[in-house]
């Protein structure tokens, strides 16, 4: 359970969250949509402490995070993963060693053990041929599996998507999108997931946020948004260049 | 505000950001010391660093270092032979290679290669999220990157400055034979002759390890202070050869001026 | 002559091998380079004597070079006349105990080598990781392929004005650098040593042949520093980090151009004016 309850950030002069609440349930493919640059990698950013809300409460399983020091961050961080927009490869390793580092760090394995799960974990994602690849030879989508991989070493609870399909093609970005459902459905991992993409919206959102302007305009399942007489709501959806919507 | 350069304005600028600089270089050593307190670094990324700084440094040390020793005996030549002192030779030349010449020159040419390096990969690190990547991994960034990357900046300038060193006695001693006809067994006897003691090694080889540190605080802070894409990782790289070198001098002063 | 700019490295040696392999790629590796940049030098003198000059280009990088260095040549050099006359206080102090000649050998050491040298080696690290870094992410963002489209070389649009201007520059801040630092050892000696400005103030021991020496370095230094750090960006390639690792290239190249030239050019001095 994740509550978002009020909260501010700004950058400087920019106010880019003005006033966020809702809530998002265990098990739930939960997309955050909204136009570019309106504060949705913002938002889930601080739910893991890399960013900190200005003011307002972030709640995960009761436990105030928002109030966390970096320190007692690193238990919250264990349970929800993140994957990065880019995927954020370390490049200076391998694929099974970007793999293998929560394992060495977290469980204890040695560096040997540690490689063989990696490679396990590879296998998952159909990426195991690829494990002594650095990162700069691998296209966007299999890095993209990659960091999926990596993300889930510690079995969390929670996963962050930070727009896992643009840059993606279109048979990539369906893969990420099966592979997110999956997730939730077999694992009961939930999946928070920040995009713009409308296929991967409307197919395999639980439940939907749109923020617009600092605030979330609507909250629903994608049968509420395609139902919504909102003109804003409507424009973004259909991917309208004309439109009440303001960048 | 006004456009116009005024030298004061400017000064006054320069030394608030200089006091921010050394701040925030103060707080990263905080954050490194306790954590080797604790040891609490990652051993592997220790030694993927001492091979990447400090064997693959060997061979630049290594030229850099013949040729000074070299250039130090031309230098003391015009000297030894206005007063045919070819037995103060040795004691010239070493003198000023181990105290000044050999750790100065190593740790400008280890700040070029290993500092500036350091800090163009951290810098690519932060600009491309992969030191956030880390803690969203909850890896300490301090632990896992920088305390391996100190402690290797560090040693692998003690080390070469003990090698240039070296090398650079033996490049002056055969200067030495070629260029003002002194026998490198005379030299050898002026260097271990009573002018001499052990405090001009460890003089130099102190200041090394002070060296060593202020540049690996130097080339730590500013990778990971990095803003603005990859224009921003190469304004730190420069920044980070310049508070090096200006660095360098400064602190060599204060310590020759110290230890005597 | 050959005027396309063809300065990509080309070596294609295989990466494995034993300690002798390794070494002998090195030396090929050196060959290889040295043999480039005396391309770029060639090319740029080529320009310098056959094109026009474009002053504007010239004077801005002559800002860049030599105003913006000027802050950090004082502090560094200031310090330098403060260490070398300290340690060498202490030292004559040891062997013979009159310091009347600390300052006639310091001014001697300054005009034949401190000056030139210490000015190079900072202009070297500061201006050349510049010059590569600037040249490099042009040619990643092709804009250096752009030039070569407008039928401009790179050469002479963008080495020659920093070739000029290095060479202007070194000179004037050689001279700046050493009154700065006879300054600093004028005083340290007054502080430390008791030894009088007057005392200090001895020219007995400086040559025309050492003017000429230190005039050869700041011509020399001021030569290699841009075409080697010119060299080093104009190979660029691989994205930003490619821009780094010519830096990084350019500083550890021109630092050890500047020690060697040192070398070479002291000896040649030793020998000619013996």
């Amino acid at each position: 359970m994740i509550s978002f309850r009020n909260v501010c950030k700004s950058f400087g002069p920019k106010r880019v969250l003005t006033d966020v609440s809702f809530d998002i349930a265990d098990g739930e493919v939960f997309f955050i949509i909204g136009a570019s640059g309106v504060g949705k990698s913002v938002l889930i950013k601080q739910l893991v402490g890399l960013l900190r809300p200005d003011a307002g409460d972030i709640l995960l399983d009761g436990d105030e995070v928002s109030r966390f020091d970096e320190e007692a961050m690193y238990a919250v961080r264990k349970k929800c993963a993140m994957v990065f927009q880019h995927s954020t490869l370390f490049d200076s390793l391998t694929c099974l060693e970007n793999v293998a580092l929560p394992l060495r760090k977290h469980r204890g394995l040695g560096p040997r053990e540690a490689l063989v799960a990696a490679r396990e974990r590879l296998s998952q994602v159909h990426m195991q041929e690829f494990g002594d690849r650095y990162p700069a030879e691998l296209g966007d989508g299999m890095k993209k599996r990659v960091a999926i991989a990596r993300a889930l070493t510690l079995d969390p609870r929670y996963v962050l998507f930070d727009e896992p399909t643009t840059s993606l093609d279109l048979v990539s970005a369906r893969r990420v999108d099966k592979l997110i459902r999956e997730l939730a459905d077999r694992l009961g991992v939930t999946c928070i997931v920040v995009s713009h993409d409308l296929n991967s919206i409307f197919g395999i959102a639980t439940r939907i946020a749109m923020l617009y302007k600092g605030q979330v305009r609507l909250l629903g399942t994608p049968a509420d948004f395609r139902g919504t007489t909102d003109e804003i709501i409507q424009q973004f959806i259909q991917g309208r260049a004309q439109g009440p919507m303001e960048t | 505000m006004s456009k116009m350069f005024s030298p004061i304005i400017a000064a006054r600028e320069g030394l608030f950001s200089l006091a921010g600089t050394l701040g925030k270089m103060g707080i990263i050593a905080h954050q490194i010391g306790r954590r080797l307190f604790r040891l609490d670094f990652d051993h592997e990324e220790f030694w993927r660093n001492m091979y990447k700084m400090g064997v693959k440094s060997l061979p630049i040390v290594a030229l850099t270092a013949l040729f000074t020793g070299a250039t130090m005996v031309v230098q003391a030549a015009p000297i030894v032979q206005r007063y045919g002192a070819q037995q103060l030779l040795g004691w010239g030349a070493g003198f000023g290679i181990l105290r000044e010449v050999g750790p100065v020159l190593t740790a400008l040419m280890i700040s070029g290669r290993v500092g500036a390096n350091n800090t163009a990969e951290l810098g690519t690190m932060t600009v491309t999220e992969q030191i956030d990547a880390l803690r969203a991994l909850a890896i300490d960034p301090i632990a896992f990157l920088i305390v391996p990357r100190f402690v290797a900046i560090v040693l692998t300038l003690f080390l070469s400055t003990l090698y240039a060193d070296a090398v650079a006695l033996i490049g002056a001693a055969y200067a030495g034979q070629a260029l003002v006809g002194v026998d490198p067994s005379t030299f050898y006897n002026g260097l271990t002759s009573g002018y001499m003691g052990i405090a001009d090694v460890t003089n130099g080889l102190i200041k090394s390890i002070i060296f060593g540190i202020a540049m690996g605080l130097a080339s730590c802070h500013f990778g990971l202070a990095v803003s603005g894409g990859a224009p921003g990782v190469g304004r730190a790289v420069n920044a980070t050869v310049v508070a090096s070198a200006a660095g360098i001098f400064v602190v060599d002063y204060f310590v020759s001026f110290i230890l005597g | 002559m050959s005027v396309d700019a063809n300065v990509e490295t080309t070596s294609a040696l295989p990466s494995e091998g034993g300690l002798a392999a390794s070494v002998g790629r090195a030396v090929f590796e050196a060959i290889d380079s040295a043999s480039q940049i005396y391309g770029v030098l060639v090319r740029t003198l080529y320009y310098v004597a056959r094109a026009r000059i474009d002053r504007d280009a010239v004077i801005r990088q002559m800002y860049e070079i030599g105003n913006r260095s000027v802050f950090l040549l004082s502090v560094v050099i200031g310090f330098i006349g403060m260490i070398f006359v300290l340690q060498a206080g202490l030292q004559m102090q040891r062997v013979i105990p009159d310091l009347t000649m600390l300052g006639a050998s310091f001014l001697e050491l300054l005009v034949r080598d401190l000056a030139p040298s210490i000015v190079a080696l900072m202009l070297a690290t500061r201006v050349g990781a510049g010059i590569a870094a600037e040249i490099g992410s042009m040619v990643v963002t092709e804009q250096v392929d752009a030039l070569r489209m407008c039928g401009a070389d790179p050469v002479d649009y963008l080495v020659k004005p920093r070739f000029l201007a290095s060479l202007i520059m070194t000179t004037m801040l050689t001279l700046w650098s050493g009154a700065v630092s006879v300054g600093s050892g004028m005083v340290t000696a007054e502080v430390i040593f008791q030894v009088s400005p007057r005392t200090f103030w001895n020219l007995h021991l400086v040559h025309a042949s050492d003017l000429a020496t230190g005039l050869t370095k700041c011509i020399a230094y001021g030569a290699a520093i841009p075409i080697v750090s010119s060299h080093c960006g104009l190979s660029t390639f691989g994205g930003s980090e490619g821009v780094g690792s010519a830096t990084t290239r350019a500083v550890v190249q021109s630092s050890l151009a500047v020690i060697v030239l040192n070398f070479i050019i002291s000896s040649a001095a030793f020998i000619a004016f013996k």
